[in-house]
């Protein structure tokens, strides 16, 4: 990214606003449209920062979204204020998840959040302290292949 | 302004315009502006919902279809209503009636719509049985929402799922046997549907998924109520005998296509979900795009109200002609008019099939070159900080973000905002 035109904004998420599911999401796919990203890239920044932003509202008491766009490369990055993962390797397996009945019913918590941005990624980075929050770092090669 | 590239059925009648702002702020898809007094239509932006249609309060918004004077161009009319028709004149009037009225006002021939759609639905359940990928597939009935998915939602283009909508189906099994069976040339055969919906006009006349639409036109419920209405009272007497003897036997699941939902009822074990509106539509459309709702096998999206009982070109409001409908589909209950194996036989001779898969329509990124494009997105927020943000239109742009967009793309001015611009607080 370095020395190229950098697009970036910013945009706050609320723990436990469901209202708002998927708003963050919808403006970041939004952007990328407009800033001509091929649609495959769009697709798949939208479904992994859809799943990021789930799970602060699902998760965490608030978080911040981060996009940063270059013409090589999307980079998402969400920081929250959380409970924290204990063990990252068990949250990042299919299927795995601490979502509640409540969550469940709504159709959400299926486990498949984390390995879902992981397989939409280029390249993935995530840090958790339990108790302190969640740091996730994606990136999307701007024309990348990945299928 | 460029030339226009796109047929579209919505046009602004200028002498007719006042230049208020009640459709450019409906416009789903922001393809209005108000330039010089007058509205004006972005070609590439609009989708022929209907929307300004709709609301504008000076009738200045019209629509294309097809005139009643223009069937004279064939010695044999064929009328194909959508099933909207059958809950336009109240609860006295039967569908059997009611088609008998169409051919006295000049069609030759009336095909009663709910058996094809019948026959849509058991090829739609057929073919996602034989397909588990991709989920959810979104049903080609509604020609806005083909238009929308093409423009704004490109990557969903192959989750279109590819069988021909019944106004189709019906006109072209009637274009295979008619010659034979008339002993016409096929050119001679106008086959017209009959419909509450502009954007039909724009399916038939660049049709999305065919090389050419196997109708010759649509005309509107509007323009034909008052004919149809006549005939109906002036067959009050006849209206016994039919009763009792019916000609045409109507089908249950298929009666009640035109309501929203009513597209999958007649689904065994497939999950079905119905959206009407064309906000709700997009909003479920986002969710699609962000990988959700995959659980869902078919997403039956219609732009309209309701459904097409909605459909902007109707007489009857839409309540009452969706309680009417709702009577008939309960009189005939889950009356099945068609054989599966039929259709089925069909359905493998790819006779139902799109000729082509939707593709995505030209995107408009804020410049083709990416670093140029985003230095115009970081121009635009920070005109958009400087806008009211009152969304009020008066600039001729629907929204203040608009304006901002417009301006970095060169089609606006800062100064076309009336409101005074203040500098930092």
């Amino acid at each position: 990214m370095a020395g190229e035109a950098v697009f970036r904004q910013e945009f706050p998420v609320k723990g436990g606003d469901f209202a708002k599911a998927g708003a963050v999401a919808c403006r970041i796919k939004d952007l990328l449209k407009e800033l001509g990203l091929d649609t495959p890239v769009v697709r798949r920044a939208a479904i992994a920062s859809y799943e990021a932003e789930m799970n602060v509202i699902m998760y965490a008491w608030e978080g911040r979204v981060k996009l940063a766009v270059s013409p090589s490369e999307v980079r998402i990055t969400v920081d929250d204020k959380g409970p924290g993962i204990p063990d990252v390797d068990l949250a990042m397996t299919e299927g795995y998840s601490t979502a509640t009945a409540e969550m469940r019913e709504l159709g959400f918590g299926a486990g498949m959040g984390l390995p879902n941005i992981r397989k939409n990624a280029d390249a993935f980075r995530i840090d958790s302290r339990v108790g302190r929050g969640t740091h996730l770092e994606i990136t999307i090669h701007a024309n990348g292949h990945k299928s | 302004m460029k030339e226009k590239k796109h047929y579209h059925a919505i046009h602004i009648t200028k002498d007719k315009c006042i230049g208020c702002v009640h459709c450019m702020a409906v416009c789903p898809t922001k393809a209005i502006r108000v330039k010089d007094g007058k509205a004006q239509i972005i070609d590439e932006h609009c989708i022929d919902c209907g929307e300004c249609l709709r609301f504008c309060p000076h009738d200045a918004v019209h629509s294309h279809t097809t005139s009643f004077a223009a069937l004279d161009a064939f010695a044999y009319k064929v009328a194909i209503p959508s099933t909207v028709i059958y809950g336009q004149f109240g609860s006295a009037s039967l569908p059997n009636e009611i088609l008998s009225a169409l051919r006295r006002v000049g069609f030759d021939e009336v095909y009663d719509p709910s058996a094809i759609c019948e026959l849509n639905t058991a090829a739609i359940e057929e073919y996602l049985n034989e397909h588990l990928q991709p989920r959810p597939f979104i049903t080609s009935t509604c020609p806005v929402v083909v238009r929308l998915i093409q423009r704004r939602y490109p990557a969903l283009c192959g989750q279109i799922l590819p069988i021909e909508p019944p106004r189709e189906i019906a006109a072209k099994i009637l274009r295979t046997i008619l010659p034979r069976a008339l002993n016409l040339p096929p050119e001679k055969i106008g086959i017209i549907h009959l419909t509450p919906c502009p954007a039909k006009m724009v399916s038939i006349n660049s049709p999305a998924t065919l090389e050419k639409s196997y109708l010759d036109g649509a005309i509107s419920s509007r323009d034909i109520f008052p004919q149809v209405l006549n005939a109906l009272k002036k067959s009050q007497d006849d209206a016994l005998m039919r009763h009792l003897f019916p000609e045409t036997l109507f089908s249950g699941i298929g009666m009640g296509w035109s309501l929203s939902g009513g597209e999958t009822r007649g689904f065994k074990n497939l999950r079905a979900v119905a959206v009407s509106g064309v906000t709700d539509t997009m909003r479920v459309l986002d969710q699609v795009e962000e990988g959700l709702l995959q659980d869902i096998d078919l997403l039956e999206c219609t732009v309209c109200p309701d459904g097409c009982v909605g459909g902007p070109l109707q007489v009857e409001n839409r309540f009452l002609a969706k309680s009417r409908i709702l009577q008939l589909v309960d009189a005939a209950g889950d009356r099945a008019v068609v054989d599966h194996k039929d259709v089925s036989r069909l359905y493998h001779k790819n006779f139902l099939s799109f000729d082509h898969p939707v593709t995505p329509a030209e995107m408009f990124p804020l410049d083709s070159d990416p670093a140029k494009a985003i230095l115009k997105a970081q121009r635009r927020e920070k005109i958009f900080g400087k806008l009211p943000r009152k969304d009020c239109g008066a600039c001729g742009a629907p929204d203040c973000w608009t304006l901002a967009d417009d301006i970095v793309r060169g089609m606006a001015h800062l100064a076309d905002c009336p409101f005074p611009k203040k500098e930092k607080r």
